[in-house]
């Protein structure tokens, strides 16, 4: 029920993203998979990090602009120094996008677990 | 503390990202959907799929052209048809009485103290007829083949009509044909002229180069009329008493055989 504002969020942000008339070149697609990519990580890193209650706002909102930012600038650096910093990057925050996603998966499981059982036992106590 | 505050940075975030990935989608579709960006086989069996298109366009061109011609064709033959039925019209219309006409001819006046019966008209008319007339009107009633002169009579006076309406004084005919045949067909030695002055009857002839005759006032409409064409009979169909007495098996046909005989 809590994610319902940031889902309201995201919807709007998809709305103003698609009635957008700006079209990026096709030069800077690369560059921009990147970015949503880091962004994708943060975003599950925030999600994980509420999960274990140590969440920090001004974390997040550093980590989501600076990371996207930074991981383009990278792989633009890349391509103009002719070393593939593109699939480094992939590989580094995909490997921590699936690591955060099985902590997320982890801790609702461990939850989902937890309402169970005191549900039952306020059942046996009834 | 810190974890009833997440609902605000969580959604500025989600907002961008969602540009972010919106984006990305809209960029990442016209990417794939380059020309440039596509695969070599299937820029092949682009190619050859829309040069077979191209070749069937083409026939179909040229079949859509063929049909166009042929569709002019008729189009052209129907006019011509068209022209002849209309030129066919205008002959019969003329033939009807149901056109105006214009042409030389002969204008015949007579007076009102000329002493005239509707028999006097009736051989004025068929003289011009046999004059060679072509269309005759009497005081701009014209005469076709359904026209009547015949005559009429009230308490003081008897007199002539046409077409079952009276006909006022001075009598005008006029004719269309040649003004001279038609004029010597009147005059004639022992002719209608010689006939009417015999009766001290003495009308007017005068030859007109430009006439104007009205049309018939209503044209009349065929109900019982049907063309007939009589039947051809072939030679095959005569045949001799003869061959009738003997039926196909060359018998003698006991119907057929003369009971004479």
């Amino acid at each position: 029920m809590r994610l319902v504002l940031p889902i309201m969020g995201l919807i709007l942000g998809a709305y103003i993203g698609s009635t957008l008339t700006f079209q990026l070149p096709a030069v800077y697609i690369k560059y921009m998979s990147i970015a949503v990519l880091a962004s994708l990580d943060s975003v599950f890193g925030g999600i994980k990090a509420i999960m274990e209650k140590n969440f920090d706002g001004a974390t997040l909102l550093t980590g989501f602009f600076t990371n996207a930012l930074v991981a383009a600038l990278l792989a633009y650096l890349g391509d103009r120094l002719g070393v593939d910093l593109y699939y480094a990057a992939v590989f580094a925050f995909g490997v921590r996008l699936f690591q955060n996603l099985a902590i997320i998966r982890h801790h609702i499981l461990t939850s989902f677990k937890n309402i169970k059982i005191f549900s039952g036992d306020d059942h046996e106590r009834q | 503390m810190k974890d009833n505050n997440y609902y605000l940075p969580l959604t500025i975030v989600f907002v961008f990202f969602g540009i972010l990935l919106s984006l990305q989608f809209q960029a990442q579709n016209r990417f794939a959907s380059d020309l440039s960006m596509q695969k070599t086989e299937n820029l092949i069996a682009m190619v050859r799929g829309l040069s077979d298109k191209r070749q069937k366009l083409a026939l179909e061109i040229v079949d859509l052209s063929s049909q166009l011609s042929s569709q002019l064709q008729n189009y052209n033959d129907e006019k011509k048809v068209m022209e002849s039925i209309t030129l066919q019209m205008n002959k019969l219309h003329i033939v009807n009485g149901s056109l105006p006409l214009k042409g030389s001819g002969l204008i015949i006046s007579i007076e009102e103290f000329m002493p005239i019966v509707y028999t006097d008209l009736i051989y004025t008319i068929n003289e011009l007829w046999a004059a060679g007339a072509e269309a005759i009107s009497i005081n701009d009633h014209r005469i076709t083949s359904l026209g009547t002169i015949s005559s009429a009579e009230d308490d003081y006076n008897i007199y002539i009509t046409v077409n079952y309406i009276k006909l006022e004084y001075p009598i005008i005919i006029k004719a269309i044909g040649d003004p001279n045949n038609l004029e010597k067909g009147l005059t004639l030695p022992g002719g209608i002229m010689d006939n009417l002055a015999l009766f001290n009857a003495f009308p007017q002839l005068e030859q007109i180069d430009e006439l104007e005759i009205p049309s018939a006032r209503s044209p009349f409409i065929y109900y019982f009329l049907k063309e007939y064409k009589p039947e051809e009979k072939s030679g095959t169909e005569l045949v001799s008493p003869l061959t009738t007495r003997y039926d196909s098996n060359n018998n003698l046909n006991p119907n057929n055989v003369d009971k004479g005989h």
